[in-house]
């Protein structure tokens, strides 16, 4: 799935970042394959979102950036360059683990320096580095300490500074900010932007979590399998998903069943199961008559009390209010919940609204119905 | 109100503690007892068996070179042991179990069919001299039986387990993105390995040498059977003493030379280690 | 052989013997017939075991239980006793039967008790005991690798020196073969220096220095093909298809009995002569001769096993003899002058 190169605002603010390619990569544990052929093109400065269920091979393209993991098949690229053939210690690629990974026998301070001496620098250098780094993530008072008297935060904080004192070229996270509570997960998220963006730094972020790869990610690649289902920037992949696991991957979608009535010049008529007719744009590979789910989120249908041919009958269920939005459920004709999202106004809404039907600006997608 | 049986928690300790009392403190006590006798019908108490051990200069020789066995079979115990664990953590599960099967089994045979396999391995028409001699290597065959160097070998072969159970046990509780963490900061393999994995492994690692140590040094059958009599240790010392002369007071005075002399070893490893495990755990 | 293990056996009962504790080996209340007798540990237990035990209940119903101890055990356990000796009838070789002599451990013996008294050299039964079995010492070697050696001092020169396995005073044929050695170079029953000196200038092309139990697998695998051993172990090698063959050196080969005695204090004094009446008859004699025991008989009639160097149990009481009386006193300090010598 070769994406085109787009151009993002951040990258070009940074020209001092590296592009990184990885193409048709392809990784196999036994018989297994963890990292199906994947192929992803990153801007200087850019940050990547890998977003994806649960083994579908965030970690291990990761591994393949960060050379633990030797792929079957592929190459990866940093400048343009192949960097394949260079062992994880001179591919100057920071990395945040999952778990942290610090060094439990080293205190903070040696935590981060750990990467300079490595790389044989003047300890003065390497003391005023330090200080530098552990500043930026707020721990100059924790030098001294241990990172079993840290909590998991103030561990993942350490892990970024030692990640990023040795400036490395490209950064990769991997869900760096899972252990952390609601609150210091955004402190971090913009924090992590912020020095991204002062360093200029590629960066790959491994998430489980769709409203941080929408909030921090320049691009998000949902992963599924193995493989990359869809390579876009958050609002792309939100408004305009490829695929249907794309679709219910990101964002909370009603599914609604139907066939495809006429086709004409990129749009449909979709006769819905629910009741009512639809123009919308259709995706290539269409046929009249095959058999179609239309996806649309809650916040792009509306209640009525009337009805009319581009509206459908539902039976009115609960309705919540969360936060500054009203959350109803209702049921269509032949079954389906769906979730209609309104705006919260001071006065409470009308009722006896019994139909359904898209909002004016509503861009819904439609797919093949699988078998 | 009391109530009439109130358990606490060092009580459930107390039949362990009595066991321990009987069983170690006990026997331990009567030895010290038995070494304060003159003579070997235990009339006469007095201090003249320690003052006839420790007047013979052959006494320290004997300490050094038994200490010295101990330190020497921890030695290659670890160049061979510690290289064999890294290699053991790499490997995949199934070729795991295969290797901790061949590191086990000198466990489940007995000491005796250790031993006498070892002098089938270094006899002068052993394994080893009919391989050189076939190979042309020697013209002779070598003298590896009855020599330190034999004992040594065969000591390290036997030992090994001891060694490596507590190192592969330590070693495979450390998280092993360490390494790959080490690796992305741009440590080479040695640096990781001396800057990681060796101070995150020094608990397995003592806890190693501390068991070799105290069963290369008491290992009375390897040592008298592959080593021969003319290399004399504490526990050759202890058995003439003991079983052949009959002079218990002197086998008292030989034991508790050895226990001390070990211990005290002992002590100052476990007290590294001590400090090392600080690190890891919590 | 000794087994290699039973030091570990050996101390545990002989500590608790020397610390005066209560023996392990409680006094059971035996119904009317039966016996407690000592053997060794190892190739007399499993004869005794096999071979005397059911002829004894067989012949006198009397149930026979054997209590596998070294002989200074032996000694240790009956002091410890004071008069209620925990077994019947001692097994000792000539050093430890006079430590228990000296210690009044036996009762008086009366040969004239035994209907087999007649079939016994009269040299081998005296007022405290009777010979069960005889030991002779002297050279083996292996004939495929080196000549046939003549004598004690033979074994400190080539061919034979670099091929020699020696041991020390731990044993009774250790003991005996280093006073013959000694005798060699002027040195006597109490004297070993001489054969201590000679043998420290030839240590190191010595081929081997051991531990009495090693020795027989030394041999067999080859690591010295020369040793001083007694004829048990010759056939007990050779029954194994081991090269070995047996010399008795010029100056004569040793000889040494093995005693049985009645402990002081016993219940059992009637079974005990029965017992002791069986075990030197020609039946049980001439049995214990067979392979896998191989031992030397001392009842006239029973036929000497083939390979041995005397033709008649005359000829083997006329072999040397030494004094253990002498002897005892003095091996403390020659078993620490043996460390010290032949110590790398
Ligand atoms: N060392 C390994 N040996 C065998 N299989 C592995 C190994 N590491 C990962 N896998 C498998 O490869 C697949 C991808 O694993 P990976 O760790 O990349 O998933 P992930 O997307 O990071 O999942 P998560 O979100 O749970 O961290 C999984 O099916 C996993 O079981
Ligand atoms: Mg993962």
């Amino acid at each position: 799935m070769q994406q085109q190169r787009q151009s993002s605002t951040v990258a070009t603010a940074r020209p001092a970042g590296r592009t990184l390619d990885v193409e048709d990569v392809t990784v196999r544990y036994g018989l297994a394959l963890a990292v199906d052929g994947v192929s992803l093109s990153i801007e200087p400065g850019e940050v990547v979102a890998l977003l994806g269920p649960s083994g579908c091979g965030k970690t291990t393209l990761l591994r393949v950036v960060a050379g633990f993991v030797r792929q079957a098949a592929g190459r990866v690229r940093v400048d343009g360059a192949p960097i394949d053939h260079l062992p994880a210690n001179r591919r100057n690629v920071g990395i945040v683990f999952q778990n942290y990974a610090l060094f439990p026998h080293m205190t903070v301070a040696e935590n981060v320096a750990y990467g300079l001496r490595a790389r044989g620098m003047k300890s003065a250098d390497i003391e005023a580095r330090v200080a530098r780094f552990l500043g930026i993530v707020q721990l100059e008072g924790f030098r001294e300490r241990l990172p079993r008297q840290l909590s998991g935060g103030q561990q993942q904080r350490v892990a970024l500074a030692r990640a990023l004192a040795v400036e490395p070229s490209i950064l990769l996270l991997d869900e760096p900010f899972a252990a952390l509570d609601r609150n210091l997960r955004l402190d971090m998220q913009i924090e992590v932007k912020r020095l991204q963006r002062v360093l200029g730094l590629t960066t790959i972020l491994v998430t489980h979590d769709q409203d941080e790869a929408m909030s921090v990610a320049d691009r998000i690649a949902v992963m599924n399998q193995g493989r990359v289902e869809q390579f876009d920037t958050p609002l792309t992949i939100y408004d305009r998903p490829n695929t249907l696991f794309v679709n219910g991957f990101i964002g909370t979608t009603n599914l609604l069943g139907g066939h495809i009535a006429a086709l004409a010049d990129g749009h449909a008529t979709v006769t819905l199961d629910a009741g009512a007719t639809l123009q919308v744009a259709a995706p290539a590979g269409l046929a009249s008559g095959a058999p179609v789910l239309l996806s649309v989120r809650p916040e792009q249908l509306t209640l009525s009390a009337e009805g009319g041919p581009q509206r459908w009958p539902i039976e009115p269920g609960l309705s919540l209010p969360l936060g500054s939005q009203l959350v109803h459920e209702a049921r269509t004709s032949d079954g389906v919940f769906l979730k209609i999202v309104e705006p919260r106004r001071p006065v409470p809404p009308p009722t006896g609204r019994s139909y359904c039907a898209l909002a004016p600006d509503a861009r819904p997608s439609l797919f093949p119905r699988p078998t | 109100m009391r109530p009439l049986l109130k358990f606490s928690e060092w009580q459930l300790a107390l039949p362990l503690g009595l066991a321990f009392v009987a069983l170690f403190l006990a026997p331990l006590m009567l030895l010290v007892g038995v070494s304060f006798f003159d003579d070997e019908k235990l009339t006469q108490p007095g201090v003249a068996s320690w003052a006839k051990y420790y007047g013979d200069p052959f006494t320290y020789k004997v300490i050094a070179d038994t200490l010295l066995l101990g330190v020497k079979t921890v030695c290659t115990t670890v160049l061979i042991g510690y290289p064999l664990a890294l290699v053991y953590l790499d490997l995949p599960a199934r070729w795991q179990r295969v290797l901790l099967f061949i590191i086990v089994m000198p466990l489940l045979l007995s000491v005796v069919v250790r031993t006498f396999a070892w002098i089938v391995v270094l006899g002068r028409e052993g394994l080893v001299n009919q391989l050189l001699l076939s190979l042309g290597v020697i013209s002779e065959p070598l003298r590896l039986l009855q020599t330190e160097l034999g004992l040594v070998i065969s000591l390290t072969q036997i030992e090994m387990p001891l060694m490596l159970l507590p190192l592969i046990s330590v070693m495979s509780r450390l998280d092993p993105n360490l390494r790959d963490a080490s690796a992305a900061l741009g440590a080479s393999r040695w640096r990781t390995l001396f800057t990681v994995i060796v101070p995150l492994s020094m608990p397995g690692l003592v806890a190693g040498c501390l068991l070799v140590f105290a069963s290369s040094t008491t290992a009375f059958i390897s040592q008298t059977v592959i080593g021969g009599v003319r290399l004399i240790y504490l526990p050759l010392v202890i058995w003439q003493q003991a079983l052949i002369v009959f002079h218990w007071p002197q086998a008292a005075v030989a034991s508790l030379s050895l226990v001390v002399s070990v211990l005290s070893v002992i002590a100052a490893l476990s007290w590294l280690g001590r400090r090392s495990t600080g690190y890891v755990h919590g | 052989m000794t087994s290699l293990r039973s030091p570990t056996r050996r101390s545990l009962l002989a500590g608790t013997a020397a610390l005066g504790g209560a023996s392990l080996l409680p006094r059971v209340a035996f119904a009317k017939g039966s016996l407690i007798a000592t053997t060794y540990p190892g190739t007399w237990e499993d004869a005794y075991r096999t071979v005397v035990m059911p002829a004894l209940k067989k012949k006198d119903d009397i149930d026979l239980e054997l209590a596998p101890l070294f002989a200074m055990d032996q000694v240790g356990k009956a002091k410890a006793a004071r008069g209620a000796p925990p077994f019947d009838v001692f097994v000792l070789d000539p050093g430890p039967r006079i430590v228990a002599l000296e210690g009044g451990l036996f009762e008086k013996f009366d040969g004239k008790k035994l209907t087999n008294l007649g079939k016994i050299p009269p040299s081998l039964v005296d007022d405290a005991g009777v010979c069960v079995g005889a030991q002779v010492v002297g050279i083996a070697y292996n004939p495929k690798k080196v000549p046939a050696p003549k004598g004690w001092k033979d074994l400190l020169v080539e061919p034979w020196v670099s091929r020699l396995g020696l041991t020390g005073f731990q044993t009774t044929f250790g003991t005996s073969s280093l006073i013959e050695l000694s005798k060699q170079f002027g040195g006597s029953l109490t004297n070993v220096e001489p054969a201590l000196a000679e043998l420290k200038k030839v240590l190191p092309k010595v081929a081997a220095v051991g531990l009495p139990a090693a020795m027989p697998g030394l041999f067999q695998q080859g690591q010295c093909d020369v040793m001083y051993t007694n004829t048990q172990t010759v056939a007990t090698l050779r029954g194994k298809g081991i090269d070995i063959a047996f010399v008795k050196p010029e100056s004569g080969a040793i000889a040494f009995f093995t005693t049985m005695h009645i402990a002081k204090g016993t219940a059992e004094l009637a079974n005990a002569y029965k017992y002791l009446d069986l075990v030197v008859s020609k039946e049980i004699q001439e049995a214990l001769t067979k392979p896998p025991y191989n031992f030397l008989p001392i009842n006239k009639d029973a036929v000497l096993p083939p390979d041995l160097p005397m033709k008649s149990l005359d000829e083997m009481t006329g072999y040397v003899q030494h004094d253990w009386a002498k002897i005892n006193p003095l091996r403390a300090s020659w078993i620490e002058k043996f460390n010290k010598e032949m110590a790398k």
